[in-house]
Order: structure tokens, then C-alpha cells, then sequence
């Protein structure tokens, strides 16, 4: 079926139709011009086949046959003026009716708002693994896929150890203070190369497709409220982090639980550092996905909010460590994701800490990003039309 | 067919100073409505408020038995808005972004891939369904949108510059669909368009709004008898006739020996007649002329200050002078 005018028009060109002579016979069968506007019956047009006179009618071209000037086509086909009177056409015949266009109604009932918010969420987390739901570009998936590996990569050593037994391997892969602040914060891999770069990809498109192909109107012209739908965005990229960063940090604890043995007495030592840590976690996730998404929401491109990203995350970093060695101000630390981050991270989970500015301005220098960032976000979301932009 | 689905009391929204629709009083019943009017006229901000998209400043207005003030989720739920540029994913194939279309609309995951089967070949993309959006025509794209709109069954559906783009097979199609959903589905289609001729053909009312205000509602064929003319053909002293024709207070529209006098009186042939014996000319062919949507839209236009030539002129113009009715600065979006 085709709609878009690259279907079989039967036409009639006047100037090549073969004209009747006054005692000519009259054909059976006139061509007919499909005017139905339904473009699929009209891609299978009436022809007009003159059939091959029957076996017993069409002359035997035998080596004795006399010549008479004909050629075997004119011979079986009627060609000739003269044979017109024998040669057979073939009746119209139906074809049948392809395609009926016939309306059908639907009585169902439409779900509440939960599962419309379910609709998107899972649109976009399917998207990762099945065809037919968000088309997450191939380079993000297998970043995404390496960047897990390298997140579950402890684990393996630690299972190493649950081998080896305990010594010089243990102390280096066992769950402490310092390993769990580098599962989340350390500067690389972790911090530098896999949350940002990971974080940059998934906002990249995220909702600035929206605007770019207009699929805003798709959204805010259904039940769909522009909280919700911020919401549900945020929750996907958030999600697709938290699995990355909050999921293998789970994994790296219970695995040393399982592999090693540990007890109820080393989870109670354990416990809080671990918890201090998956807050870290989830402070970094949710800093990075607000930045990010209120990149994606002023632009209309996946360039400007990932290159955007890292430049805030990565670029306040590099200048805030430039500025603090060149001048011993650490103000500028404040201004910086990547640190106030870190310097958070450290106070929570216990480690040395490595900043002189007290932790709690770190997190107030967090807490004013982010609402900046949901700010920036709000507001543009609410920008969005649905008629035209 | 007297049900309304869209009525207005004075309803009016504004930016600021700027009053984008002027205390609009609509009854749209069931059926085919066409949504005419030049750029600024306020079509965009009357689809959103009537979505329940943005609040009106004051007024108010029932769409499908819900208020649009405070029920614009039930409103959004009961209605299938078609939009006029792209919505859909070109990366997605046609048979996902329909069914997606439904699932947001609340609809269960197996129960919306059936809606899309249906509604696909319903619009003439059955084969084409598993094919990427990315590679389909502008008329194959639009259908796509329309099958978006319809996957719910929706009792209004709002088609926004429906046959935009398509060459004469798609847009035959399109219009035929439309037609097809009102008179055999039984349901009601607002449409906008700047083509007059695909809203007579698909629509038996309009609304026309002008600077935000109702410049004219109703049955097509009730309005184009507004403005009955009696069609002449004229034989020599064609100027005189005019001239003659004007003197006595008829309104006369010539096209070289065509001349076309407003039957404001009830013997206007005999005051034709008698007026083309006194100057000497020959009127060959007299007959009540049939006017076009086009005519009586240029005409409503004519008396409300415009001097077009035809609807493209102000209806067929780039974006950017469409956005006119909304200050940019404004989002004025709820929710």
C-alpha cells in the first residue's frame, strides 16, 4: 500500500492510444480509469492483456510453410489489422477489493496516570534493549554496556580473594572506606570518564529530540501533564545512572558478603560507610541528571547538553584546581559539581578529606545547583507547544 | 447531529496587553467543522485553550461535556489532536510510534499494538507499517499522525493543516479519511486549513476568526447565501452597464465582460434587464452565480478590512508570521 503518490497511476496518454478505423471491430473491453482515491486498488489496474490466439487458431510455422510476409509475433498476436476480427480479449475480470477503508471504533477503557507515566519510563529504559521502544543510538548502548563493565570489574578480584583467602589482595579489593569513595567519586576512571561521559550521552537527545522533531505535541496534546513528563524523563536517565553507579555499588558490597562470608558483626562495622556511600551515589546521580536534562531542555541538539555537561562537571573542576594552585583560593571548589561532590562524598563516607572548605558548603553549593538546574528545566519544559514552536 | 462538542462564552485569553481571542462565543456541534483565519487570528491560542492546554484570562467553555478551565485531562483524553509540522520520531518505524501514541494515552501495552495495527491500515499504511518514519513521504508522515490520533478512538479529533504538503493522490486520501471518519465513524473533526477548497470538501461548517474575534460561524452553505450574486456576461457598453448598475445602489463586481451584482433586491433581474436596455448592452447569459468557500472568505475579509485576492495569501504565509498571536516571552502553560 502506498500513500505517497509512488503508486501505479493508470492514465490514459490520448496521443499513443490506438484510434479505431470506421470498420474495425469494437474491442470487448474498454480500459477503465481507476478514480477511487484509495492508492492501493489503484496499484492494481485493469490491464487490458490481448490473450495468445488458441494452439488450434495460431498458424504451424513449419520449414514449409510458405512465406507471407509475417512475422511469428503479428502471426500469434493479431497484430496484423487483418487478424483483429480472430484475436481474443480478455474480459475484465474482478480483482477483488485489496484494501477497505472502514473505521473502527474502540470502547476500552484508558488507564490512569500511573500507567501513562509507566508508558514513558519504560519506553525509554526498554529502548536500551528492545527494538520498537526509545531509539537509544548504538555508541550510547555499548558505552553504556563497557561503562557497567568496568563498574562490576571489582567485583571479580574480590571473588579472587574469596579464593586466595585473606592477605595483600584482600587489603586492596575488600570493602573499606577508601574503595567504597572510589566505586563512587574516585577521579578515574569513576568521577572522570565514566559517570560525566555516561551522564553526557544519555542527555544529550533526551528531551531536546522532543523540540527537534516536535514529538512535544505528542505528549502535552494526551493526559500528559508537563510535571509528569519531566518526571519521567528524569527518572530514566536517573535510573539508567543509578544502575550504573547505585546497582554495581550494591553488587561490590553483597558480593563481598556472599563471597567472603562476612557476618552480622561486619556488616554493622560496614553498614554506615556503605550508606554513606550509596547517599554520595545518589547525590552525584541526581546532580548530573539535573544538569544534564536542564542542558537537553534549552537545546535542540544532542552536541550542546553533552558537551555542556562535561564542560560543567569537568571545566569547573580542572579551573577551580587551577585557580586553588595558582592562588590557594578554594572558593571556586563551590562553583564545581565535581568537587562539591567529592567534598561531600568524603565527609560522608569518612575518608581524608583532601578540601579545606567546610563540607556543608559544599552541599548547600549542591543543593542551589540543582534547583537551578530544575529551574532552568521547569521553565523550558513549560515552553514546549504543542501547536507549533 | 445538534450535540455540541465545543461551545464558548465569552471566552478570552491575553498576553499582557495583547488579546489573542476577544470574548469568543462558538457552538460547534457534531460533524465537520473547518477553523479558517489569517495569521494573528488566535487559531493556535483557541486549539490550546480548548485542549485545556493554557487558562483563559476570562470566559469559559465546554469541550465534549468538560470544562476547559479545570478538566483538561479528560478533554485531552477524549480528543485526537493531528499537528501540523512532524511529531513523530523518524529513528522509530511507524507501527512503534503509533502504538506508543496509545500507551501514553493510557492505554495497555497489547491492547495499544492492536489500536495500531488498526488505525495504520486504516489510514493506508498497512504494508508500510514496519517501515522506519524516517524514510516515509510527507503524505505517508501525515497519515502517520493522523493514525497517532485516532488510535484511541477519540470522539474529536483536531486536524491541524491535514493535507499540508501532499501531493494530489495523498491529499485525495487524506480528505477522504477525514470524510470517511465523520460520515462512517461518527465522529466530530475540527479542522484548520488554508486550503478552502479541502475544508468545503470535508466540512459542512466553519469558524473564522479574525484578530482573535468571531468574524463568522456556521453552515457553508448558510454563509455563501449571504452573499447571493447574480452572474451576467455582458455584450458591449459593458462600462456603462456598470456605471448605470452602480447608480442605483447595486454592488457590482466586474471581470472584464463579466459582471457579477449582489442580489440585494428582490427583482434585481429586471433592474439588470432594464438598466441593459437603457444603455444599449447585451446581457447573454444571466445566472445566480455559485460562490466557493474561497469567495465568501474573501469576501468576510474584504468587509473586515483586507484587500486579498485569494486565501493563500493570508492563510498560506510563513511560520514565523503565524506566531504573531503569542508574545514570545509567554508560555502561559499550565499543569
Amino acid at each position: 500500500m502506498n500513500l505517497g503518490g509512488e503508486g501505479f497511476t493508470p492514465q490514459i496518454n490520448n496521443a499513443t492510444a490506438p484510434s479505431l478505423q470506421p470498420n474495425q471491430p469494437i474491442p470487448q473491453q474498454i480500459p477503465q480509469i481507476n478514480t477511487h482515491p484509495n492508492p492501493v486498488q489503484n496499484q492494481a489496474p485493469q490491464q487490458q492483456v490481448p490473450a495468445m490466439a488458441s494452439a488450434a487458431q495460431s498458424p504451424e510455422l513449419e520449414a514449409s510453410t510458405p512465406v507471407t510476409g509475417k512475422s511469428r509475433i503479428e502471426s500469434a498476436w493479431g497484430s496484423n489489422p487483418e487478424d483483429m476480427g480472430v484475436a481474443i480479449v480478455s474480459g475484465g475480470q474482478s480483482t477483488g477489493e485489496i484494501f477497505k477503508q472502514e473505521y473502527t471504533g474502540w470502547s476500552g477503557t484508558l488507564n490512569p496516570r500511573w500507567m501513562r507515566n509507566w508508558a514513558i519510563y519504560r519506553h525509554h529504559m526498554l529502548g536500551l534493549f528492545k527494538k520498537g521502544h526509545r531509539p537509544w543510538p548504538l555508541l550510547v548502548k555499548i558505552y553504556l554496556f563497557v561503562t557497567l563493565i568496568g563498574c562490576i570489574a571489582p567485583i571479580f578480584p574480590l571473588l579472587l580473594v574469596s579464593l586466595t583467602g585473606e592477605g595483600e589482595l584482600a587489603a586492596l579489593f575488600t570493602v573499606n572506606r577508601d574503595n567504597l569513595y572510589s566505586h563512587v567519586l574516585a577521579f578515574f576512571p569513576r568521577n572522570i570518564l565514566y559517570y560525566p561521559v555516561a551522564a553526557s550521552l544519555l542527555v544529550g537527545t533526551i528531551i531536546s529530540e522532543d523540540r527537534t522533531h516536535g514529538t512535544s505535541a505528542l505528549y502535552f496534546s494526551r493526559p500528559i501533564s508537563r510535571l509528569d513528563y519531566t518526571m519521567m524523563k528524569y527518572l530514566s536517565v536517573a535510573s539508567i545512572l543509578a544502575i550504573l553507579c547505585i546497582f554495581t555499588l550494591f553488587a561490590y558490597y553483597t558480593t563481598e558478603i556472599i563471597a567472603l562470608g562476612r557476618g552480622w558483626g561486619w556488616i554493622a562495622d560496614t553498614l554506615p560507610i556503605f550508606i554513606g556511600t550509596l547517599v554520595a551515589a545518589f547525590l552525584l546521580v541526581i546532580t548530573y541528571t539535573s544538569i544534564g536534562l536542564a542542558l537537553s531542555s534549552v537545546s535542540k541538539g544532542a552536541f550542546f547538553p553533552g558537551i555542556g555537561l562535561l564542560s560543567i562537571i569537568l571545566g569547573t573542576a580542572i579551573i577551580a584546581r587551577i585557580v586553588d594552585t595558582m592562588f590557594q583560593r578554594e572558593t571556586l571548589f563551590l562553583l564545581s559539581p565535581y568537587d562539591s561532590l567529592a567534598n561531600v562524598g568524603q565527609a560522608l563516607v569518612g575518608t581524608e578529606p583532601t578540601f579545606d572548605i567546610s563540607w556543608t558548603w559544599s552541599l548547600a553549593s549542591l543543593v542551589v545547583i540543582n534547583a537551578l538546574a530544575l529551574y532552568i528545566l521547569a521553565t523550558r519544559v513549560s515552553s514546549m507547544e504543542v501547536t507549533r514552536e | 447531529m445538534s450535540e455540541m462538542v465545543i461551545k464558548t462564552n465569552n471566552l478570552t485569553k491575553s498576553y499582557g496587553n495583547h488579546i489573542a481571542l476577544d470574548s469568543l462565543n462558538l457552538e460547534v456541534p457534531k460533524g465537520a467543522t473547518g477553523l479558517l483565519g489569517p495569521n494573528g487570528a488566535g487559531k493556535s491560542t483557541f486549539l490550546k485553550t480548548i485542549l485545556g492546554l493554557i487558562q483563559a484570562t476570562s470566559g469559559d467553555g465546554i469541550v465534549l461535556g468538560h470544562d476547559i478551565r479545570t478538566e483538561g485531562e479528560e478533554i485531552r483524553t477524549k480528543i485526537g489532536y493531528m499537528p501540523e509540522y512532524d511529531a513523530l520520531n523518524p529513528k522509530m518505524d511507524a507501527i512503534n510510534q503509533v502504538r506508543y501514541s496509545g500507551e501514553i494515552l493510557g492505554m495497555h501495552p497489547t491492547i495499544a499494538m492492536t489500536r495500531a495495527h488498526k488505525s495504520l491500515e486504516y489510514v493506508g499504511l498497512g504494508e508500510q507499517r514496519y517501515r522506519e518514519i524516517g524514510s516515509f513521504s510527507t503524505g505517508m508522515k501525515q497519515a502517520t499522525k493522523l493514525a497517532c490520533a485516532i488510535i484511541h478512538d477519540p470522539e474529536l479529533i483536531i486536524a491541524d493543516e491535514p493535507s499540508n504538503g501532499l501531493d494530489a493522490r495523498a491529499r485525495e486520501f487524506m480528505l477522504n479519511t477525514l470524510e470517511v471518519t465523520v460520515n462512517q465513524g461518527q465522529r466530530s473533526v475540527l479542522m484548520a486549513s488554508h486550503l478552502m477548497e479541502d475544508v468545503e470538501r470535508v466540512c459542512d461548517r466553519i469558524i473564522l476568526l479574525h484578530k482573535g474575534k468571531l468574524a463568522a460561524q456556521g453552515k457553508i452553505e448558510d454563509l455563501k447565501a449571504i452573499d447571493k450574486e447574480i452572474e451576467i456576461h455582458v455584450w458591449k457598453n459593458a462600462n456603462q452597464l456598470e456605471q448605470h448598475l452602480s447608480a442605483k445602489g447595486l454592488s457590482v463586481r466586474r471581470e472584464g465582460r463579466i459582471m457579477r451584482i449582489s442580489a440585494e433586491m428582490d427583482n434585481i433581474t429586471h433592474e439588470i434587464l432594464q438598466s441593459a436596455s437603457a444603455v444599449g448592452a447585451q446581457v447573454r447569459r444571466m445566472h445566480e452565480y455559485e460562490a466557493s468557500l474561497e469567495d465568501l472568505f474573501i469576501v468576510i475579509m474584504e468587509r473586515l478590512g483586507y484587500e486579498v485576492k485569494s486565501s493563500e495569501q493570508l492563510l498560506a504565509s510563513p511560520v514565523q508570521a503565524r506566531q504573531a498571536d503569542i508574545p514570545k516571552d509567554y508560555s502561559g502553560v499550565i499543569n
